[in-house]
């Protein structure tokens, strides 16, 4: 594996300094119009104190902000005990209860055939950095397994703080998107590799992003959100929201909260409510307008669908997921619906699915499905030329690749958009946003610029693409991002570029566009001066 | 934003790395007093450190807001309680309502995906 740095797999405990050398030069290039330099931000450097604390080492870029770098030998080497005491427990039966046959298989063997990389946002983007290939850090922690858990003789790696280190930090150079699994000719998961790193790390050795753990999964069970947002509050932005729906649509609706026996417990991810709050009342005029019979949870948790477990720990998946249906079950309802969020559909449709027995295995959908029926259903009354703007569809890898929901989002539009057009490539084999895995809330130290020059590059590209005949700053244009994770990101995307500023480049959910084509209100639901 | 710590009146008050209060209770008026120079902008001469009525009236509304329910309230609610438009909040606190603004307001790092 020598590429034009030569970093080799043993490289990761050798060398000094930075293992990768990130440069605006190397970078992948941008299309018009920001091909030009003067539009791209330059880099920082991080700042030298950091590296008493943090690990600099990788990139100079810092996403685990957990003082965690050993002092002196014994910690040294109390960190690599840790480390393999943990890996001992990943790789049995009795210590991962939910991946360990696709960890086993994808350990066994790689051809390295490196199909993987070029299917990368990252690797590519970064200018074909070897140490963000898929396979770079699957194979570190491969010969770590082979030579200090299967004792195999042979094998080439030095497992000392450095290497463990570097590797902690790398597997936050993921996404976790998995687009590298579709590209594998034996089917290895190496997001999920890196998607394991970060549960040893955190549930053995208690390392892991603040904004994930301390200020995520944490708060949410102690407070009800990850926003802080307590269950008064909350109420307090049902309130805002009727407000807003008023004012957009002459007339009040009632939002129901904890109405037993209701037919769908719909869930939000809560910071909806503060940063996008059009987005939920946009439902709740939807679901009135069809009729529906549905309900918000005021109950602590109920009214935050996310789950941040599901980026780094399985028993934080576990506490919050189990909440989620406990919320329902006293709640009396006969589905939870996940609102327009992509880890929190993937968290409780698919990997809670192993959790649930019995009375527990309440039916949970996306919100997606149910919209396309509405929509189809006729009970809306629809003017798709309300929406006669250029919009483009970002797929949520969690909703999208990773759930199997690609068609519904595409119907809606279809009927409501007419000047819909395709991101290239896009459903299952689309990129990531660049801030998926939590990456869109890991705002610490010099997090963000990593992830939006590099984890974020690829994205911005494919916008500029799908808008090359419509750049004209006279025109309008939406991204349409059904999840508040890649909002979030591709706000901060399009800020760092004054996208919206300088080619009027906008992004919202899924629903907004439904009811700013409901010919029942007065002013656009979609406010372009807003942004 | 270098800064870890800061006197106030002979109280050492501590900061994240990124500025905000570690302890949101520490907050008063002099706080917000010494962390308005990197962040309140007078929207007339372009010079920062100034806070005027305008920063007040956000502030205290945001400091409101916060006690009361432990978290920021959405920008569009900011704009409307206070009637000052998101352009001129730009204005008056250049890193914006959530970053600019509600870090004089001595709340802590907004935080979830918001």
């Amino acid at each position: 594996m020598k590429g034009e740095e030569g970093v080799r797999i043993g490289d990761i405990g050798r060398r000094e300094g930075r293992l990768i050398k990130i440069s605006l030069s190397d970078l992948m290039p941008l299309p018009s119009p920001y091909d030009k330099p003067e539009l791209e931000p330059a880099l920082t450097e991080p700042k030298p104190e950091w590296s008493s604390n943090y690990v600099t080492e990788l990139d100079g870029y810092v996403a685990i902000d957990v003082p965690w770098k050993p002092k002196g030998r014994e910690e040294e080497e109390k960190l690599i005990e840790k480390f393999l005491e943990g890996l001992r427990k990943l790789t049995s039966r009795e210590g991962n209860w939910t991946f360990l046959q696709p960890l086993l298989l994808s350990l066994d063997y790689c051809a390295k055939c490196q199909n993987c990389a070029e299917a990368c946002p990252i690797y590519v983007a970064s200018g074909r950095k070897d140490a963000y290939r898929p396979t770079y850090r699957s194979e570190v922690l491969r010969r770590i397994y082979d030579k200090y858990i299967l004792k195999k003789p042979g094998v080439n790696i030095e497992l000392n703080a450095r290497t463990i280190l570097r590797l902690g930090e790398l597997a936050y150079r993921c996404t976790l998107c998995r687009r590298c699994v579709q590209a594998c000719p034996l089917g290895i998961d190496n997001g999920l590799i890196a998607h394991e790193i970060r549960k040893l790390l955190s549930m053995e050795m208690g390392i892991a992003p603040t904004a994930l753990h301390e200020k995520g999964t944490v708060l949410q069970l102690k407070t009800g959100s990850s926003t802080g947002m307590n269950p008064k509050a909350f109420m307090n932005m049902v309130n805002f929201m009727e407000d807003l729906i008023y004012e957009k649509l002459g007339r009040k609706i009632k939002i129901p909260v904890d109405e037993k026996g209701a037919d769908v417990l719909l869930i939000h991810n809560a910071g909806e409510y503060i940063s996008w709050p059009e987005n939920p009342a946009a439902y709740a005029i939807i679901l009135e307008e069809a009729g529906v019979s549905w309900t918000l949870s005021s109950e602590l948790v109920g009214y935050d669908a996310v789950n941040y477990g599901v980026w780094y720990d399985d028993a934080q998946l576990a506490r919050i997921a189990m909440r989620h249906i406990e919320v329902a079950r006293k709640l009396e309802v006969k589905r939870i619906i996940i609102g327009e969020c992509g880890h929190a559909t993937k968290a409780l449709l698919v990997v809670a699915d192993r959790l649930l027995k019995d009375d527990y295995r309440i039916p949970r959908e996306s919100v997606l499905p149910m919209l396309k029926n509405i929509v189809e259903s006729g009970k809306l009354n629809l003017d798709p030329s309300r929406n006669n703007f250029p919009v483009t569809l970002h797929d949520p890898c969690n909703i999208v690749r990773l759930a199997g929901i690609v068609e519904p989002q595409r119907v809606i539009l279809r009927r409501i958009a007419p000047m819909f057009r395709e991101m290239e490539p896009h459903g299952v084999h689309n990129y990531c946003c660049g801030g998926g895995s939590g990456f869109a809330i890991m705002n610490s130290l010099n997090f963000p610029e990593w992830r939006i020059k590099v984890a974020s590059r690829m994205k911005f590209k494919q916008i500029l693409e799908a808008f090359k005949d419509a750049i004209d700053p006279s025109i309008p244009k939406y991204v349409c991002a059904p999840c508040s994770n890649c909002k979030g990101e591709l706000r901060d995307l399009l800020t760092h570029y004054r996208a919206t500023e300088l080619y009027n480049i906008h992004y919202g959910g899924l629903a907004e566009l439904v009811v700013n084509a409901m010919v029942d209100l007065k002013e656009p639901y979609v406010d372009f001066t807003a942004q | 934003m270098s800064l870890k710590y800061m006197e106030v009146g002979g109280r050492k008050i501590e900061l994240d790395e990124d500025g905000f209060l570690k302890d949101p209770s520490t907050w008063n008026e002099e706080v917000a007093k010494i962390l308005c120079k990197e962040e309140c902008r007078d929207p007339d001469t372009g010079q920062m450190g100034v806070m005027k009525d305008e920063h007040w009236k956000v502030v205290k509304y945001l400091r409101q807001y916060w006690e009361r329910f432990g978290m920021c309230p959405p920008i569009r609610m900011l704009v409307k309680e206070t009637g000052i438009p998101l352009q001129r909040i730009y204005q008056l606190f250049p890193n914006g309502p959530a970053k600019g603004a509600c870090r004089v307001a001595g709340a802590p790092k907004p935080t979830g995906c918001v």
